[in-house]
């Protein structure tokens, strides 16, 4: 595991805790006589009133339909509980301190079998309390109604409307299992660098994130325009659109050309080459140097790579060349292959 | 001409004026869209879609009913009265063991007053919503209303005095309200006299009350005036803060036959006190102790209990023993409100007889003062010189100008008893700009803040003496009728008529935001003090202490537990210690039971009442829950059984275990 996986890790095991501050369910009760509302709050440990004597209230009022009154003392899960969850936070811990993937994996499993089996838990808890009526005391009974309120939605119950909804503790449990997959995602990845990785968590962590490039020679990928597969990513690009789509190219004469064919890029995306002297990192097109030296074998000939224009690379001699901006490659590759530059012509003549 | 054929003639030129008015609108509502805003569009101005909010809460006295209703304005909607001098068997006020202490005077216990004056608490001279004070005419008290919860919390009897009228006007930050007699009376060790000594034994008071601090109201002074009859009163502010004034009439010193008597003099006094010199005169010794009984009643939040405590000496301060402290202002004729405009330089005076509104300068009253510019000394009072006092006087403004009220753009309104109309005028120029005829004989008016330092001039409620045929007809009495003038353009339009409970004297208003996020639901159990109080069904109890039974007992949606009590006898009395043990909004549970010689209880949320209960026969007797509380309200009932004096029935009670194990260890 890197170090950035392990940081994720542990800082979604601290968000676990989150579930004790805040709580993870709420189920709110509207009638016509109470516009204001009544209702609770399912915390890890207990369950609550929205306001300090909504529980009482509710319970209250089921004694008309007989539903069983709601005493947190007396569902053990409440007890139990506090304990898995603390469990679940020192063990994602002792894997960040660990550093070992295998038990990331029994985490996130761990992690999922519970969410299941408390979402379960919880709706057989509901399904109790809306069908265990005591009909002998009941004093309102309507044949065939039950009151079961729904885990996630909105049901009527009588005069009541009830929607039950996750809660900020829910909430702080998805983000840190989202942060638990994104640590799996980054260690599984050698070589990832701490900018590519936070490019990777701002994209899992928060869909909002402006797109930004990927490893693209991963699983057999191959060319958006040659189709041939991507073993070296260091003569790579990559196009990504203004929704996230990545176009992946195993050369920059490919991606010259599929941005030649389709006359640009399109609005609001992005343009990236591989930074031939830093593998895994990625350089937007237009900022980066391009150098063309026969000594670099590029995929399609054109003996073309990218660097990351920090004048640091060129002058140390690391690569020696014509030296070229994105514009004077886009112009290269026309007067070189020009409009009819066709891969499959290339392919077959290297062969 | 009499001023009832002239009332006539008014109202005859009004009904004229609105038939006129009638046809315009007519006219008007041909059009596809009115153009202004006019009286035609009344209806949809004090309109208020259901579930929508009144912008003000406005408070009317009950006047001879003692309480205070609240409505909405615009809509003139009745939202609560009040309970405050009056018992009130519709919520057990001043019956119930609770509240009946609210009531105690050293008169003993009086079921009923006279309340005529609402005054908000003030903070920098503008309402704050905090409380609502309001007067006791006929045994003078003053009541301190809690605004969360509009109850009645305090009442403060006024010892020394006799019609407590002028009253409970408020000083800028609350600091004090005041109180001053009506009827001058002989005070001290000597009443039994003549009542042709008038002018030699009988004696005015003015009553400064600490009121800032709830359950502390208390009488700070008293100061000792010529036996007039003083009328109402207003704190200064601004330029005058620290002054008070007082309106007085029959300086004639009758004592029969008043309105004729009373009414010789062109001239009476308003009354300036230097309330800020009296406070130095009392701090150094000037002020003389003198025994006199009062009773001090406050009910605890907690408890919601009232007790009552005995007091016995007040501070009274002559003014002869402290110079400066008054001053007369000669005003005509037999003066009724006095009102401080919003800048606390004018104090305008309603001569009820008078043919103009006089209005006194603060400045010129001053330099008066420093310039000794004296026609008399009364008492040792000073009586300064009308024309180096007097600002200026509105000419003609009508028949019988009584109240004042400004809108704080700096225009004055003014009640016309006798003419039956209110009459805009302008401060400064005191020219008349806008009349309204009102129905009938307007008494007090109200604009929210009217009488402070901001005044929400917007809407103007006139307070009517005389119903006759404004509504369906209800026999030889009615229901007296307030009226809703819109006053934020230049000229005034009639809104709304609106019928009040009791007599409504002055009213205050204020923006409703100021007062109804604060308000209570419920009161928590958790806090509940009362020693009867029960919080759950397992401490329900019963007990007998010799002849006295006490039932501590819970209210819940929808039974009472316990609800079967025996052993009672004949010859006992029965506490029913009910305790409402709903911790929810507006559920509000009731008791009562057959042949109580007492009110029922109404129960709110936390809060517990007791009802006391002689049964004078053996039998079984039903008790229930007098406000409908749930779906299975008709079923929350129960009963008790009285058997005969002597019998060996033991006392039980159904449900409470604690109860059961009582009775096995009594046995």
């Amino acid at each position: 595991m890197t170090r950035l996986s392990r940081v994720l890790l542990a800082i979604a095991s601290v968000l676990l805790l989150g579930a004790f501050l805040f709580p993870l369910w709420r189920i709110d009760l509207v009638a016509p006589q109470y516009p204001e509302g009544l209702g609770m709050l399912i915390r890890v440990n207990t369950v609550t009133g929205i306001q300090p004597n909504d529980l009482a209230n509710i319970n209250g009022l089921n004694h008309y339909i007989g539903m069983k009154p709601i005493e947190p003392d007396t569902i053990p899960e409440l007890r139990i509980m506090p304990w898995i969850l603390a469990g679940l936070a020192a063990f994602g811990l002792l894997v960040a301190a660990l550093g070992a993937r295998r038990l990331l994996y029994g985490w996130l499993g761990g992690f999922v079998t519970l969410a299941i089996a408390g979402l379960i838990d919880f709706w057989r808890w509901e399904y109790d309390y809306g069908h265990n009526l005591d009909f002998e005391h009941a004093i309102i009974k309507v044949p065939g109604m039950t009151y079961q309120p729904p885990l996630i939605g909105t049901k009527q119950l009588l005069n009541f409307t009830a929607s039950s909804w996750p809660a900020l503790g829910a909430a702080c449990l998805g983000v840190a299992f989202v942060l638990g997959v994104a640590a799996l995602v980054i260690a599984r990845r050698r070589g990832a660098d701490v900018k590519r990785a936070s490019m990777a968590m701002a994209v899992a962590v928060a869909a909002c994130a402006p797109p930004g490039p990927q490893a693209i020679a991963d699983k057999g990928k191959s060319c958006d325009y040659c189709r041939m597969t991507i073993s070296d990513e260091r003569f790579g690009g990559q196009l990504i659109t203004r929704k996230g789509k990545v176009y992946a190219f195993d050369a920059i004469e490919c991606l010259a050309s599929y941005y030649l064919q389709n006359g640009g890029a399109g609005d609001g995306s992005s343009i990236w080459v591989a930074d031939f002297a830093n593998p895994g990192h990625w350089v937007e097109a237009k900022n980066a140097l391009f150098v063309r030296n026969e000594a670099h074998q590029s995929p399609m000939g054109l003996n073309l790579v990218a660097l990351s224009d920090d004048g640091e690379t060129a002058a140390a001699g690391q690569v020696q060349g014509t030296t070229l901006r994105w514009q004077e490659v886009l112009a290269l590759v026309q007067s070189e292959h020009g409009a009819r530059w066709d891969h499959a012509e290339a392919d077959s003549v290297a062969r | 001409m009499s001023p009832l054929q002239l009332n006539r003639r008014v109202v005859v030129g009004a009904v004229g004026a609105v038939a006129i008015a009638g046809l315009v609108f007519a006219c008007q509502a041909t059009r596809s869209k009115p153009i202004n805003l006019a009286a035609g569009d009344a209806a949809s101005r004090v309109y208020i879609a259901p579930g929508q909010y009144d912008e003000f809460y406005s408070f009317l006295s009950g006047g001879f009913s003692g309480q205070v209703a609240v409505y909405g304005i615009p809509s003139g909607r009745l939202l609560k009265v009040i309970p405050v001098f009056s018992q009130n068997p519709e919520n057990g006020y001043g019956y119930n063991d609770e509240s009946k202490e609210m009531l105690q005077t050293t008169f003993g216990s009086i079921p009923w007053d006279d309340s005529h004056h609402p005054e908000l608490s003030q903070t920098d001279g503008v309402p704050d919503g905090r409380w609502l004070f309001i007067n006791a005419n006929n045994t003078p008290r003053v009541a301190r209303i809690d605004l969360t919860r509009f109850e009645t919390d305090e009442i403060l009897q006024i010892p020394n005095a006799a019609g407590g009228h002028a009253s409970p006007f408020t000083t800028p930050n609350t600091k004090y309200i005041v109180s001053a007699t009506r009827f001058s009376v002989p005070i001290g060790a000597k009443r039994d006299v003549p009542i042709a000594s008038y002018k030699e034994n009988f004696k005015g008071t003015l009553s400064f009350i600490t009121a800032d601090q709830p359950g502390k109201m208390d009488i700070a002074f008293q100061i000792l005036m010529p036996g007039y009859n003083y009328d109402l009163g207003h704190a200064g502010k601004g330029p005058s803060e620290g002054w008070f004034f007082f309106t007085s009439y029959n300086s004639e010193g009758a004592y029969t036959k008043l309105e004729v008597n009373a009414s010789q003099n062109d001239k009476d006094y308003v009354a300036a006190v230097n309330y800020k010199k009296a406070e130095e005169c009392v701090a150094s010794g000037k002020a003389k102790t003198m025994q006199a009984d009062y009773d001090h009643n406050y009910t605890d939040p907690k408890s919601r209990i009232a007790t009552t405590e005995k007091k016995t000496s007040v501070k009274l301060l002559d003014p002869r023993d402290c110079e400066g402290v008054v001053y007369y202002l000669p005003t005509p004729k037999s003066p009724h409100g006095v009102d401080v405009d919003p800048t606390g330089e004018y104090i305008v005076a309603g001569g009820k007889l008078a043919t103009v509104i006089p209005v006194h300068s603060f400045t010129k009253l001053a330099k008066a003062i420093e310039a000794k510019q004296f026609d008399s000394t009364i008492d040792g009072i000073p009586v300064l010189k009308y024309d180096a006092i007097l600002a200026g006087e509105v000419q003609k403004p009508g028949l019988g100008p009584l109240h004042t009220e400004f809108d704080g753009k700096g225009n004055a309104y003014t009640s016309m008893f006798i003419s039956s109309e209110v009459v805009k005028w302008k401060l400064g120029t005191w020219e008349v700009l806008d009349r309204m005829p009102v129905y009938y004989s307007v008494g007090h008016i109200m604009i929210p803040g009217g009488d402070s330092k901001k005044p929400w001039g917007k809407y103007l409620v006139a307070m009517n003496k005389i119903t006759k045929d404004r509504y369906l007809p209800t026999g030889p009495e009615m229901a007296q009728s307030a009226q809703l003038i819109d006053i934020s353009g230049d000229k005034m339009k009639m809104l709304l008529d609106f019928p009040t409970i009791g007599e409504p004297h002055y009213a205050q208003a204020l923006p409703a935001t100021l007062i109804k996020d604060k308000s209570v639901k419920f009161h928590s159990l958790a806090e509940n003090t009362n020693p009867h109080a029960v919080r759950a069904e397992s401490e329900t109890n019963i007990s007998r202490t010799g002849k006295t039974v006490h039932v501590e007992m819970v209210a819940i949606r929808s039974h009472f537990a316990p609800d079967n009590i025996e052993g009672v006898q004949v010859g006992d009395t029965v506490k029913f210690h009910v305790t409402n043990v709903e911790q929810d909004w507006d559920i509000l549970h009731g008791f009562a039971v057959l042949g109580a010689n007492t009110s029922e209880l109404i129960l709110q949320p936390g809060e517990t009442r007791t009802l006391t209960w002689v049964p004078k026969d053996e039998g079984i007797y039903p008790f229930y829950c007098t406000d409908f509380c749930s779906a299975l309200h008709q079923e929350m009932q129960g009963y008790i059984r009285v058997s005969p004096a002597g019998s060996n029935v033991p006392l039980a009670a159904n449900i409470s275990p604690k109860a059961k194990a009582q009775m096995a260890g009594a046995k």
